[in-house]
């Protein structure tokens, strides 16, 4: 156990409060992740307060379970790698603190680690799959394809320009009358629907590049369950399955052709292996991943889907991240100072939210 | 209390950042500055800047004391979660110590003890002898009941003691100091890991979109 090293992660970026142990050799000691969607459920969406209340008060009880599980204690441990960017800035925050702390108590290095290549490096922890390869991140906060060169080297091909897909499917759920997550429920609501029911638009679709949009997409179903409405009152259930099929019916259509394109820019690099790989909680949702599935078999491209634990947010893959920089030599973030926004190619910076303080993600 | 406890207390709950280390009975060596952001980055070298000024070693301490507010939400947590990921590392207590405790060290008279809260308004307790007040929200312009002879102390008290026409007297120690000195002597009896004081809940809406009707 000496000679090969262990890693503890921390994440709390968003609304999961998580804590893992995670060896140089891909294997996951133990991957604590508490959620916190009872405390949001009323408020129809993550709350940065109430997440970093939650953060706050549960961060530390997360990582004892961590070590516990995984049987080892901060002596055993050879470096912390902990989430210090991109998001809700609260959660970052407690997670950093937490970690400096921690560090400065043990004297173990500290590494500071994006969240985002945290998914994005999921694959090499599950599938030790080789670079470069395609990424598509589709989640509750993101939705983006990047060319995974290294475990420092991003290339940004495109993303939404609005809402990310998961959010989409939330707010879609929430105007259904589905609960919460909505991923899941609409789901199951729209496997007892007709997908073409309603014509709800795909976005940019016939647009040249990998760029998406969501918003309009959420107005349409919007729209249409509002004319139900006046016309009956209320929706039937069969309106419900409707809705939900032709929705995501839409959004399957959407990632599938723009991961078409995405492949097409990618396959130009002559990959060695060529791999399209997914994360993220949409990712698990079946149509997408059959749509997805479907098209790169067609164009002889793996398609990589680590199991879901591993696609949502986790600390496995910030711990996994500390390990492919140590590998490289990189010391993380330096200094290491929480950040709400921290784009992955800085070169290509997203069009969401790009602002005075520049792109989110 | 025996001479070899140390103890280092340090805050963050307002603009400012502080640090203290207390051992063998007093406060050794302390550090204090105004700062309206960037706590997350100083607080860590300041900590180290104030036990390298007393040659002691962090793996020594015997305790942590930490403010817990009332104050600013993200610099309440910028420390807590410092204290409980130094203390879970060190294997030692962190204690949470009130900015009100704080204040009060040391006083012996009847007090009207102030902290700022959000709009201009105050976070008032009130100390009359052994009795310890509630904390409410005092705006200037509006009653304020106090034992006579009080004398007010806090952030912005001359305010207070304008509008109330009161004495008003320096707290005895800077937080950072009084919350060391005060986990000195509660670090033994204490269970729970600090938490922020919080005086208002989290600012969040229900949702607005009204679930629809579901006909069957």
């Amino acid at each position: 156990m000496k000679d090969i090293e262990i890693i503890l992660g921390i994440e709390s970026s968003c609304d999961d409060t998580a804590a893992a142990v995670v060896t140089a050799d891909r294997r996951i000691l133990s991957s604590i992740v508490a959620d916190q969607t009872m405390l949001h459920s009323a408020f129809g969406g993550v709350v940065p307060e109430i997440a970093a209340r939650a953060h706050a008060e549960k961060l530390d009880f997360a990582v004892e379970q961590a070590l516990s599980e995984a049987d080892v204690t901060l002596k055993d441990i050879h470096a912390i790698a902990v989430t210090a960017g991109p998001g809700l800035i609260g959660g970052v925050m407690s997670g950093v603190m937490l970690a400096k702390g921690l560090a400065t108590g043990s004297g173990l290095p500290l590494i500071g680690v994006n969240h985002l290549v945290g998914h994005a490096l999921t694959p090499r922890l599950t599938d030790d799959l080789a670079f470069p390869y395609l990424m598509l991140l589709v989640s509750g906060g993101h939705c983006q394809f990047l060319i995974v060169n290294g475990p420092d080297q991003f290339e940004r091909l495109g993303g939404t320009i609005d809402d990310a897909p998961g959010e989409a499917f939330d707010k879609v759920a929430r105007l259904l009358g589905l609960s919460q997550p909505g991923g899941p429920s609409i789901e199951i609501a729209a496997q007892s629907g007709n997908d073409k029911a309603f014509a709800f638009p795909r976005p940019l679709l016939n647009r040249d590049g990998m760029d998406m949009s969501f918003s309009g997409l959420k107005t349409a179903v919007l729209r249409s369950r509002d004319a139900i409405i006046s016309e009956k009152g209320g929706i039937s259930l069969k309106d419900q399955s409707d809705l939900a099929a032709s929705f995501q019916s839409a959004v399957t259509d959407l990632l599938v052709e723009k991961s078409r394109r995405a492949i097409q820019v990618y396959l130009e690099q002559s990959p060695v292996q060529p791999a399209l790989a997914v994360a993220g909680g949409v990712a698990a949702n079946t149509l997408v991943r059959a749509g997805l599935k479907d098209l790169t078999s067609k164009m002889s491209v793996e398609f990589i889907a680590p199991p879901l634990p591993l696609c949502t947010d986790n600390a496995a893959m910030i711990a996994w991240v500390g390990h492919e920089l140590r590998r490289i030599g990189h010391p993380g973030m330096t200094p290491l100072v929480p950040r709400p926004r921290w784009p992955l190619d800085p070169r290509r910076p997203s069009m969401l939210g790009s602002g005075k303080k520049g792109a989110k993600a | 209390m025996s001479d070899n406890v140390s103890v280092l207390g340090f805050d963050t709950s307002g603009a400012h950042c502080g640090a203290a280390y207390f051992s063998g009975g007093d406060v050794v060596s302390a550090a204090y500055e105004d700062m309206k952001r960037g706590q997350a980055e100083r607080l860590p070298e300041m900590i180290a800047e104030v036990m390298e000024a007393a040659d002691a070693d962090i793996g020594q301490l015997s305790a942590i004391g930490v403010g817990v507010g009332p104050g600013n939400f993200t610099g309440i947590r910028i420390s807590i979660s410092y204290a409980r990921g130094l203390a879970m590392a060190l294997g030692i207590p962190a204690v949470g110590v009130d900015l009100f405790d704080a204040l009060a060290l040391g006083q012996d008279r009847d007090m009207v003890l102030c902290l700022k809260a959000p709009r201009d308004s105050f976070y008032i307790q009130i100390r009359a002898g052994a009795e310890v007040s509630d904390i409410t929200t005092w705006t200037p312009g509006n009653d304020l009941t106090f034992p006579s002879g009080a004398i007010c102390l806090g952030e912005n008290a001359d305010i207070l003691a304008n509008e109330l026409g009161i004495e008003r007297m320096p707290a005895k120690y800077a937080p950072a100091s009084a919350i060391a000195r005060i986990a000195a002597h509660r670090f033994r009896d204490t269970v729970d890991r600090p938490k922020p004081l919080y005086l208002r809940p989290a600012d969040a809406a229900p949702s607005s979109t009204p679930a629809p009707t579901i006909i069957t």
